[in-house]
């Protein structure tokens, strides 16, 4: 039997060509999965703000530690290392001593406390001062008080700091009063742990909050699948516009968190500017930086399409047409 | 084209879809597979097209064996196929000319291409002046035709359809037949599945007989002329 016409079949595109559709693919697979969202904006939405607030919690706990920390800063008098000298030290060993402490590149500055200046600061301040107006001598060594620069008041820093001037000559002792630092710096990081553990639930939970999501939509769009495969889609064409859906979620979700984040900072700036002012302070609360906001945004943009990632997972492997 | 040979498909629950099947469709032959619901049809269908794996016996497609065909290469086998299902399966968020350039998509064609060859298809349907409406908002036999223009698109060898005409009427469906007769007449081999006896006779095919998982008769058309009923 011969045949009128036979067609030709369609040649394979080339490579070029298959690359340029598959980029076409991609960019149409974008602005699919974010249409998708908006064709369900009540779903959507209830799943953005479970995201952003899961995120939004940690990021403004996290903003207020560093907060507290640069207040901590702020008192100068914290970390303040005391060098009693000995009595005996002569006038030019005492000026050489002062400027190698100074030259010291962690120091900020020396302040040098004679002893007769001493004994008269404890005469004033101290109802013993009596007491030693029977001495013969003074007994108060000459005293070099040592502030560090900022970035040294850290305990682990001020006690190299302490090491390194007990072994200067003359040096008869040194003295450290950090027991509030430490203390300070024990309870942040406490906190510091605490926050990222509840970061991690909080992050799980955005997790699974998109994984659902996701694997809902796998559900409903089942038979999409089965009839997509059965015209000769691979899994991974398949999975494409699931991934992306995840990654709306995130980039969506972190932006809506990063702007609760300002919100709730906004609002207790107010208040928490009054308190510090009640401890003479010029600290003003700040606000996340642009790296933090980026990160925060970037890390919610993971946690959707890792979340759609887990839930596409085998899944779409599964789904065969029946 | 398309050969089975001495496949058995048994489902879980020892159901026993098909028999030890010989089959052989030459390339560019039309058949029509018919027989009672539970005859095996769809599996047949489904065999062809890699849905499902026989329990025993070899699947030839184009000469090549698939009847282990590892799951990667199942999507190249398909984009050699066109199916047409009797519920048409349209994907119902996008609209005509998107649902028919779907394959061409798939297998990464350019674009122009992509537009060129999908209005062919629903000029071969006369569905043209629809592109842009929604599936939902057409007839079921346009809705057919949709899902037929999708299986044509991309120029297959094989054409499989399952109870295409199942939901319509005798005019429509003599329609619907027509247009797979034109396909067959360009070199793609056709494979209908149907019960639609009366309308699969007119058409003057081979047509194969399946009952109970068996082969029970396979007539050229020549036979078909002169066949009478038996009941």
């Amino acid at each position: 039997m011969v045949k009128a016409r036979h067609q030709q079949p369609l040649a394979r595109p080339s490579f070029k060509t298959r690359f340029r559709a598959y980029v076409r693919d991609h960019v149409r697979v974008l602005l699919f999965s974010l249409g998708k969202l908006y064709r369900t904006p009540f779903a959507t939405t209830f799943t953005l703000l479970m995201i952003a607030v899961a995120l939004a919690l940690p990021a403004c706990l996290y903003v207020l530690l560093n907060n507290l920390q640069t207040v901590t800063h702020k008192w100068d008098d914290v970390g303040q290392i005391s060098l009693f000298l000995q009595t005996d030290t002569s006038e030019p060993a005492l000026k050489q001593l002062k400027a190698t402490i100074t030259k010291h590149e962690q120091v900020e500055n020396v302040n040098y406390i004679s002893a007769d200046l001493a004994l008269s600061e404890f005469k004033n301040r101290s109802e013993f001062g009596d007491l030693l107006e029977g001495l013969p001598i003074n007994p108060l060594p000459p005293t070099l008080v040592v502030t560090p620069i900022d970035s040294a008041k850290r305990s682990d820093t001020l006690n190299k700091l302490k090491k390194e001037f007990q072994s200067l000559a003359n040096v008869e002792q040194v003295q450290l009063d950090m027991q509030w630092l430490q203390r300070l710096q024990a309870i942040t990081d406490i906190i510091r742990r605490a926050i990222t553990a509840i970061g991690i639930m909080l992050g799980l939970s955005v997790l699974l909050v998109v994984g659902n999501s996701i694997r809902l939509d796998i559900e409903n769009r089942r038979a999409e699948i089965e009839v997509t495969k059965l015209i000769g889609a691979t899994d991974r064409f398949i999975r494409r516009p699931f991934l992306y859906g995840g990654m709306w979620f995130g980039l969506l979700g972190g932006i809506l968190a990063l702007f609760l984040v300002f919100i709730v900072l906004l609002v207790i700036r107010q208040p928490a500017q009054d308190l510090v002012s009640l401890y003479n302070s010029d600290f003003k609360l700040m606000l996340p930086s642009f790296i933090q906001s980026i990160s925060l945004i970037g890390s919610s943009i993971f946690l959707g399409l890792f979340g759609s990632w887990l839930a596409v997972g085998h899944r779409i492997a599964k789904i065969q047409p029946s | 084209m398309i050969e089975l040979q001495n496949v058995t498909k048994r489902y879980p629950g020892n159901r026993e879809a098909l028999t030890h099947l010989n089959l052989t469709i030459e390339q560019g032959e039309m058949a029509f597979l018919t027989g009672p619901s539970g005859a095996g049809k769809s599996t047949l269908l489904k065999l062809i097209a890699a849905i499902e794996r026989p329990t025993r016996g070899q699947v030839f497609i184009n000469r090549k064996n698939i009847t282990r065909i590892p799951k990667r290469k199942v999507p190249a086998l398909r984009r050699h196929m066109g199916v047409v299902f009797q519920d048409h399966h349209l994907l119902h968020d996008r609209n005509v000319f998107d649902n028919v350039s779907l394959p061409l998509q798939i297998a990464g064609f350019a674009q122009v291409d992509i537009n060129r060859r999908v209005r062919a298809a629903l000029d071969k349907v006369a569905l043209l002046d629809k592109e842009q409406m929604m599936p939902i908002t057409l007839s079921g036999g346009e809705q057919q035709r949709v899902g037929i223009a999708r299986a044509v698109v991309h120029k297959p060898a094989i054409l499989l359809a399952d109870e295409p005409t199942g939901n319509l009427d005798p005019e429509l469906s003599a329609e619907i037949m027509r247009l797979f007769n034109d396909f067959n007449q360009v070199g793609v081999t056709v494979l209908i599945a149907s019960h639609d006896l009366d309308l699969i006779e007119r058409m003057n095919k081979r047509i194969i007989r399946l009952r109970a998982g068996e082969c029970i008769d396979s007539q050229s058309p020549l036979d078909a002329q002169n066949f009478e009923i038996h009941n």
